[in-house]
């Protein structure tokens, strides 16, 4: 009885720092914000106010219409990772992983992962010097019309964060046993035969994982986008996500005057918008998965 | 023991010598002043403040800047708090608007100084027919041009609408150069180094500023949709590429000898002959030969009272002495870009500040237009008219009529003197 309490309290112990620090720098500062996004705090007194701010920011015409802008652009640069840069990591895992390499396999995970250690900052800097219609190799404003600005910053995005995935499913696919690999090729079975049937089966869950970090990373996205077009990134808020609505919201921007209540609203609602999706991908598919028992 | 009774003497000492110094002391007044120019401390400190010390003695003046981003929520917190600096660097227009509804300012009217300030020059501090701040400095946009590009085509300045654009096109022909350096990645450029500069000689100045904010014009008005069209017919002339090119790769078009003509703000007065190019400067052509000539003077700053200060009249004193010839020709000449606003003449050692300066001679002043009153609602007018330049500039079918009528559906969506009566 006493070891067992006193491997409760220890246990207790252990978790209480870190959860003293999220509780204090992740729980605290999203409690609050959520509580302001419920009053005005313009005036020299705070005045609840119920769900006004959020009535507002979805019934005023201008702001609304930012907002509903951004959401569908956060969608496309979301897209646009998902469908390029899990891909191009799978790819270049299983180019790691397939032996072909011998030796030089550490090089190439070295060099290709390079580009992911950078700052976005100089990302962005570097890419818009290579892209600028002066100085650089492509004529066409690539981020000077609405059609390409967010596709061409999304590519970005994808170059400089491909070792991401490549490396997540790197280390899943040299964890699976080299037996089951051995049994297909001498059932017979073709490379290409063995990785679809037998190796990516066995990284799904990871893969799955991947796919809903992108989501998390890219409707938290900021900046790329700040760094390459600031907070009102145009034209004609083509490149606007979800971030960069919030930071001039609340924040302000040179012609606009900050709005904290307003701001915490905008964050209260991506919020819940991340936490429904990933709910939803936890409980319909990742719950489902399970994992290879030798 | 010998060492606390040493201690003790020189204890007692100390307090003889402050005793016997204190009624000079006594009269000295200290007061803080507060800013957002962190790079102009040693100008202030050096320069400006001994050279007032001098002239008042018994007043000090500490000079105490806060990060420009930081500056307004500092004071704001400071003053709402009770304490706060006895003098305040006033920002233009909506923000200290702002500053002077809550009460944060004392009225300067009477102040010895002020007349030397027309009501152009004042109208970003004032209110209600009161003034405010003292204005400081204002900046100015006209266009830079390369006087060797100019002379090897043969070129002479334009003045009116239709020369720039026949200079422009000249430029364009002898296929050497770029005619302009402009892009339009980014927008808030478009509006304060083109369309404001431009424009005021369309729409009259003041009075079509004015005019929009007590509701009497509207932004569908032909002389608005007249400046917007004259903006749009330099599309022609832009560099290739012009869409996704910003403010950093126009100066350099323009530095590297480039392109001939740079539209932009005095502030980019040491950047442009960085490269010890031979550039002048002109203002803003006039539509037709013979019309009144416009100028953008944008206020950038100016000192107003804490109404708490417990020194006013040696703030007073103060403002009086910033008001003057000396401290203007003072503080003009260490940052090269900023203008003195007052009607007292004023001279620049920079020869290129010196002209921009002289373009005000015989020129309307009028500031920015969006920025007092038509920007402090949502959507902000300003931003406004940067997205839909942009937007004019970017795609190939938005006409200068439908910028208007989409900058006019914003304002009256919020703005009450605009609003369907």
């Amino acid at each position: 009885m006493i070891r067992q309490s006193t491997a409760r309290w220890s246990l207790f112990l252990f978790v209480l720092p870190a959860l003293a620090l999220y509780g204090l720098f992740g729980i605290a500062p999203l409690l609050t914000s959520m509580v302001m996004s419920l009053f005005d705090t313009s005036r020299t007194a705070d005045v609840f106010i119920g769900l006004a701010n959020y009535v507002y920011l979805f019934t005023q015409p201008v702001v609304s219409a930012r907002f509903w802008n951004a959401l569908g652009n956060n969608a496309l640069y979301f897209t646009i990772h998902v469908c390029v840069e899990v891909p191009i990591g799978l790819l270049l895992a299983a180019f790691l992983t397939s032996g072909t390499l011998r030796r030089s396999e550490g090089i190439y995970r070295t060099l290709l992962f390079i580009p992911t250690t950078l700052s976005v900052v100089i990302v962005g800097f570097i890419w818009r010097l290579i892209i600028n219609p002066l100085w650089g190799v492509v004529g066409f404003p690539l981020l000077g019309t609405a059609a390409t600005a967010l596709p061409t910053i999304s590519l970005m995005g994808v170059w400089e964060y491909f070792g991401i995935p490549m490396i997540f499913l790197y280390s899943a696919l040299i964890a699976i046993p080299d037996d089951l690999v051995e049994a297909a090729r001498i059932d017979g079975a073709t490379p290409w035969r063995i990785f679809w049937g037998v190796k990516f089966p066995l990284i799904v869950p990871q893969f799955g994982l991947i796919v809903i970090l992108t989501f998390i990373w890219t409707f938290n996205g900021f900046d790329l986008v700040y760094a390459l077009n600031g907070s009102a990134p145009g034209p004609n808020y083509s490149t606007d996500i979800l971030g960069t609505f919030f930071y001039r919201t609340f924040f302000g921007s040179s012609g606009q005057v900050a709005d904290l209540d307003l701001g915490a609203t905008v964050a209260t609602v991506i919020f819940f918008i991340m936490l429904l999706v990933t709910a939803a991908y936890f409980w319909l598919v990742q719950r489902r998965l399970r994992a290879h028992v030798a | 023991m010998h060492s606390k009774g040493t201690g003790l003497a020189a204890l007692t000492l100390g307090i003889a010598l402050a005793a016997s110094a204190a009624p000079a002391l006594a009269d000295d007044v200290t007061l803080t002043l507060a800013s957002w120019r962190t790079e102009d401390l040693a100008v202030w400190q050096d320069k400006i403040l001994p050279a007032f010390e001098a002239a008042n003695p018994g007043i000090k003046v500490e000079f105490a800047p806060v990060n420009t981003n930081d500056y307004n929520a500092a004071i704001q917190s400071q003053i709402e708090g009770g304490s706060g600096p006895d003098l305040i660097t006033c920002r233009p227009f909506d923000v200290n608007n702002e500053w002077i509804g809550r009460g944060y300012f004392m009225k300067l009217d009477g102040t010895p100084g002020l007349e030397n300030f027309d009501d152009t020059a004042k109208a970003a501090w004032s209110t209600g027919g009161s003034t405010y701040c003292m204005p400081v400095a204002a900046v100015l946009a006209g266009f830079y041009y390369n006087i060797d590009i100019f002379k090897e085509l043969g070129l002479s300045v334009p003045t009116t609408a239709d020369e720039f654009i026949a200079t422009l096109k000249k430029i364009k022909d002898s296929g050497k150069y770029a005619p302009l350096a402009l892009g339009s990645a980014e927008s808030w450029q478009l509006a304060y180094n083109g369309l404001y500069s431009i424009g005021p000689a369309y729409w009259h100045g003041e009075d079509g500023r004015l005019g929009l904010i007590d509701g009497t014009k509207k932004l569908t008005d032909p002389d608005f949709v007249a400046a917007i069209q004259a903006y749009d017919d330099w599309k022609p002339y832009l560099p290739s590429g012009y869409q996704s090119l910003g403010y950093a790769d126009m100066t350099q078009l323009f530095t590297l000898g480039k392109a001939a003509i740079l539209p932009d703000g005095s502030w980019n007065i040491n950047q442009v002959t960085s490269t010890g190019l031979n550039v002048g400067v002109f203002g803003p052509p006039v539509p037709k030969a013979g019309d009144q000539r416009y100028l953008q003077e944008m206020p950038d700053m100016g000192i107003g009272i804490n109404a708490k200060s417990a020194h006013a009249d040696a703030a007073k004193k103060f403002l009086t002495w910033v008001a003057s010839k000396d401290f203007q020709q003072i503080y003009v000449n260490t940052a090269p870009g900023f203008f003195a606003m007052s009607n007292q003449p004023v001279s620049y050692d920079n020869a290129l500040a010196q002209a921009f300066s002289d373009l005000k001679k015989d020129a309307k002043l009028t500031p920015r237009l969006a920025l007092d009153r038509l920007s402090a609602g949502t959507p902000p007018l300003d931003d406004e008219t940067w997205r839909m330049l942009q937007v004019m500039y970017n795609t190939d079918n938005t006409t200068p009529q439908q910028v208007a009528e989409e900058l006019q559906k914003g304002l009256s969506s919020w703005y009450k003197p605009q609003m369907a009566k």
